[in-house]
């Protein structure tokens, strides 16, 4: 009675024997529609065997061999989307979409959609989109990159991917992956369609199709009217999209393939040709519960389940084919036992193929694409005069930060062409510290703009950018404002290339003012000191600059490697340190940098060493380095003792065994970080050193309160300051 | 007990050859009489010589090899063996072919009748009787062991490039080349000789090619659309697409016999993939004379690592315990699935 799986198989077999369909909701004689019957029989055989593919995958489970029961039954009618859209069309989708997959497979002869879901259902590591670390809808021939998300929150991405389409176009973009016209697709469910990420990428599409620009994507919601156990109200999702400034609404059948077919033909259109965006809402229904583990009789009654069931999508098809005389009742009888025959015999091969076995193999695809390119040469010297204009000149005068990185952004634009910047006020105002100052005039409009007060629009924009062959350098005002943003890194970007074994990537470096010790300003918001935000996301860089000179250096270096290696870096900019000329008193213009040579960079895992003395490392970066070297002449006088401090640079991908070199003999390491203890990187500093160190090494960390930043003259006061690292210094050297 | 699943390979018209003299003769089924007797009495009504016959003589290269006999003799040996097949034990879920192998694959997966098959293997086998265009080199980018690597792959198609010639057909760890006869000579003596190759396949064209676009455009005249139905058994053609028993369309089967699969690539290694992969058949079962795709699809299981074979040695050691690929030309294999 409970195995609803067996239940809706054997009826589906008597119902079609006896001739027992449910009623057809729509019509199924549509005037100007453009489909033919072979159309219609290769929908059904998609729906058909992705409804064994459900059936078998319960099977399997039940035998340990299966690891993702979170079907497709009752969304068999998104197979219609597979033959409408062209294979140029980027489809983001979401995990109850193997008819879709099926049916656009037949787009791409040699396509092997049954055994490729099989080996993905089964966690092979010959699956050839995640290699067996995801059961995921993905697939570089079909132009579907893999979605994790359970939550829509592939939705900003996938605006961003729209909007890039016709960007690339525009500025002739020579890396783009995405066809001129093309449009973008991305489905999701009724329940997440009420989730803020997806909230702010219909706002997103919605403000930018207002304000002229182009958003050409057709978001496709299957409502098949619940979320887990929580029911839709059965108007919501009308109520909410059908009215929505500068998104097209179109409600179809989920359960009629043919109006299904003519509504996704008109949306197709529309956006194609408007390059606007489509709200498709297709109603259908949901079989099989949630997942495997899911048993509907605990929020619904066996009466409300079996109406359901009999609203099969398969059956409302079955319908179709015999009332249009396309198909006769032996022949859906046979479909559908050979197409339960078929996938047995697939699904039971994929059962005995490889299993991911280690961490090496899992881990491979952690960071890196598996084709590196060689980024574009150094711009000539004619040119960057053209850029620069009169700022040419100043270029070796000695300047602080905020200057220098402005000039290093200048130089990356220029040199790549898939580059772009935006963010919030980085357009006219060049940013709220003018880090962007000119950018907009020297590159234009196009390349370098203002977004949208919402940073998980913002990093959608990067990820989805990067779908089509940018190289994103995304700023978010504030260190503290990343955290709205997060999943669209953690979730989102950051996985991308895991999960489709480095066959799809989104490069970008997300450049953020943020730290403390800004002398009172803004409160914790503008003084947020943690980066354990970052700290657990495997496979990004993080880097920290602590004067202009080095910000310089190490931006070319990421830029260069999310360009090369398509990597994801974060590039924290210390803004109390933005416009700091002096180091040691005033006007002593120590802290002020002439501009590096253009070749310059620091590579990942590269430190600066200051001084050499062995009584004392300390190891720091950013603001704390920077105090650090002030301690280090009143330390020294104290010992009469010199002392050496590290500037760490890049906080991930440290390199511990070039570390212990550079201490050396020296027995007392003091690891200085402005951040909060809890969760700095500082903390993992200190262990990593602790273990790979053969001497006896006192090690110490001086870090900030576990405390938010307060307003005013006590700003500082929970973090560590000159006097601070002096006292942790002497009392450590005196242990 | 549940029937065992295959898939059916047709051959090209190559694998006739000396050795395989009398092989339609010696295995010919009450089953398939009615069908033989048919091809016999139309090529009798043409004046030529019917497969038996042609079976029954000393093999000449300049009869035995030409595309209108060639063509008609595979056509006749494939058929018999199709209908030799035991059915009580065996399920055939899919049918695929090589290069001429496609067209007798239409037949006996009923998209074209009998007769109607004939009448396009013939008239396709005999478009070229009095002047060839171009023809075929063939040449191996693995060693004996049938391993092989990409850069020697990449090499070999850069030369093909080169000498304005293209791959006729990917034949497992075989390129056959195909070009007009200054391209093939250029390769002649550009690729570095391994045994007897590259060798030229007398008597053939330069089939799935651009060359045969005249060919191709000759053929509508002659074969008419409506002789295609859809198939009652799914085929799987040159290029790796599954035609389905029922959302085929006949007007595109007909437009990929007679236009694309004469004049582009034929790619037999991703026919079988497919037939591997989305199937899962329990046993491959090559059709006709001679041994010829038996290797080529064993290279094939080795590059897919397809139950576990993945060496030429794993792969012999596998087919001498229970085979997975059957040929009917071995007699100890077409036992096991013969009546």
């Amino acid at each position: 009675m409970f195995n609803r799986a067996e239940i809706i198989d054997s009826n589906f077999l008597t119902f079609i024997n006896d001739g027992k369909f449910p009623h057809a909701k729509s019509p199924i004689d549509i005037p100007g529609y453009r489909f033919n019957n072979h159309d219609l029989i290769s929908i059904f055989e998609s729906q058909v065997l992705s409804r064994h593919m459900d059936l078998k995958a319960r099977l399997l489970k039940e035998d340990g061999k299966c690891f993702y029961t979170i079907g497709s039954s009752g969304h068999e009618g998104n197979a219609v989307f597979g033959r409408v859209f062209s294979l140029n069309d980027i489809a983001f989708l979401h995990y109850r979409s193997t008819p879709f997959f099926i049916e656009r497979s037949k787009l791409v002869h040699g396509a092997t959609p049954i055994y490729d879901t099989a080996l993905s259902f089964t966690a092979s590591s010959e699956d050839p989109i995640s290699g067996g670390r995801h059961k995921v809808i993905g697939s570089k021939k079909l132009n579907i990159p893999p979605q994790t998300s359970t939550i829509a929150s592939h939705l900003p991405k996938a605006v961003g991917t729209a909007v890039s389409i016709d960007r690339a176009r525009d500025l002739s973009i020579k890396e783009r992956n995405l066809k001129e016209g093309s449009i973008v697709l991305c489905s999701f469910g009724d329940a997440s369609a009420n989730h803020a990420t997806a909230l702010s990428a219909f706002n997103t599409a919605s403000l930018i199709q207002h304000s002229g620009g182009h958003v050409p994507i057709v978001f496709i919601c299957e409502d098949n009217g619940i979320g887990i156990s929580v029911p839709t109200e059965e108007s919501w999702i009308e109520k909410n999209f059908s009215q929505r400034n500068g998104i097209k609404y179109i409600r179809a059948d989920g359960l009629n393939i043919i109006d299904l077919l003519h509504k996704t033909t008109l949306a197709n259109e529309f956006s194609k040709t408007k390059r606007q965006p489509v709200f498709l809402h297709m109603k259908t229904v949901r079989l099989l519960g949630h997942a495997g583990s899911d048993i509907e009789v605990g929020y619904k009654t066996l009466n409300e389940i079996e109406t359901i069931e009999f609203n099969d999508p398969l059956l409302h098809t079955a319908r179709i084919m015999i009332d249009k005389k396309i198909l006769s009742k032996e022949d859906i009888i046979n479909i559908y036992e050979n197409s339960r025959m078929r996938v047995s015999q697939v699904f039971d091969q994929a059962c005995t193929r490889p299993k991911l076995n280690n961490s090496k193999d899992v881990m491979k695809s952690i960071s890196a694409s598996n084709i590196k390119r060689k980024a574009p040469s150094l711009p000539d010297e004619a040119k960057r005069r053209g850029v620069f204009d009169k700022e040419y000149q100043r270029l070796n005068n000695k300047n602080h930060m905020a200057g220098l990185i402005n000039y290093a952004l200048s130089d990356i634009l220029l040199r790549y062409s898939n580059t772009v910047v935006f963010g919030e006020d980085v357009g006219k105002k060049g940013g709220v510290y003018h880090i962007t100052a000119n950018l907009q005039k020297q590159f234009g409009a196009r390349r370098v703009f203002d977004s949208p007060l919402d940073e998980t629009s913002i990093i959608g924009f990067a990820a989805g950018f990067g779908h089509n062959g940018f190289v994103t350098i995304p700023e978010i005002q504030f260190l503290a404002y990343f955290h709205n943003a997060e999943d669209q890194l953690r979730g989102e970007a950051a996985t991308l290339q895991f999960f489709s074994n480095g066959q799809f990537t989104n490069p970008m470096v997300i450049r953020i003012p943020g730290l403390a010790y800004q002398k009172g300003f803004g409160g914790h918001f503008h003084n947020d000191n943690s980066l354990a935000i970052f700290r657990d996301i495997p496979g990004i860089i993080l880097g920290v600059p602590s004067n202009g000179s080095a910000a310089v250096k190490m931006l070319r270096y990421a830029v260069r490697l999310a360009y090369e290696e398509k990597r994801i870096v974060i590039f924290i900019e210390p803004i109390a340190l933005y416009m700091t000329r002096d180091l040691n008193f005033k006007n002593d213009l120590k802290w002020s940098f002439e501009y590096p040579t253009i070749s310059k960079e620091i590579a990942l895992g590269e430190v600066i060493k200051y001084g050499n003395g062995k009584t004392l490392t300390i190891i720091s970066y950013g603001n704390g380095l920077y105090l650090s070297l002030q301690a280090k002449k009143e330390i020294e006088k104290k010992i009469n003792k010199k002392i050496q401090v590290i500037d760490l640079c890049w906080l991930s991908d440290i390199d511990i065994k070039n570390l212990l070199k550079l201490i050396g003999k020296c027995t007392s390491v003091l690891i200085v970080d402005e951040c909060r203890r809890s969760g700095c990187y500082g903390e993992g500093l200190m262990v990593d050193l602790q273990k790979a160190s053969k001497a006896n090494l006192n090690i110490d960390l001086h870090a900030a309160e576990n405390s938010f930043i307060p307003l005013g003259e006590s700003a500082t006061s929970t973090l560590p300051s000159k006097d601070s690292i002096i006292e942790a210094a002497i009392r450590m050297l005196n242990a | 007990m549940p029937k065992e699943k295959i898939v059916v390979i047709c051959p090209g018209r190559g694998s006739y050859s000396r050795e395989t003299s009398g092989y339609l003769s010696k295995n010919i089924s009450n089953l398939s009489k009615k069908f033989i007797d048919q091809i016999q009495a139309n090529r009798k009504q043409e004046k030529s010589l019917g497969p038996l016959e042609l079976d029954l003589m000393p093999f000449k290269s300049s009869i035995h090899m030409k595309g209108e006999n060639a063509s008609t003799l595979i056509f006749a040996c494939s058929l018999n063996d199709y209908l030799s097949i035991d059915k009580n034990k065996y399920e055939i879920v899919g049918i695929t072919g090589n290069s001429m192998g496609w067209y007798s694959a239409l037949a006996l997966g009923e998209s074209l009748s009998n007769q109607h098959a004939y009448e396009l293997i013939n008239t396709m086998g005999s478009m070229m009787k009095d002047k060839i265009i171009g023809g075929q080199l063939i040449y191996p980018f693995i060693n004996d062991e049938w391993k092989t690597s990409n850069k020697t792959k990449k090499n070999i198609m850069h030369e093909i490039k080169k000498a304005n010639a293209y791959v006729s057909i990917f034949l497992g760890g075989y390129f056959v080349i195909g070009g007009d006869q200054k391209s093939l000579d250029i390769l002649k003596k550009r690729l570095p000789p391994i045994d007897d190759y590259p060798f030229q396949v007398p008597y053939h064209g330069a089939f799935h090619t651009p060359l045969l676009v005249s060919i191709s455009e000759e053929s509508y005249s002659k074969i008419q659309s409506s002789n295609f139905k859809k198939p009652t058994i799914p085929l799987i053609d040159g290029r790796g697409k599954i035609w389905s028993e029922y959302s085929t369309h006949p007007k595109d089967l007909y437009h990929y016999t007679l236009g694309t699969q004469v004049t582009t690539s034929y790619d037999f290694t991703r026919s079988i993939t497919v037939a591997l992969k989305e199937f899962c058949p329990d046993r491959l079962v090559v059709l006709g004379p001679g041994n010829t795709l038996g290797g080529v699809v064993g290279q094939i299981l080795i590059e897919n690592s397809w139950n576990n074979i993945d060496s030429k040695q794993v792969f012999q050691l596998a087919q001498q315990k229970d085979p997975f690929l059957i040929s009917m030309s071995l007699s100890n294999q077409r036992e096991i699935v013969s009546k």
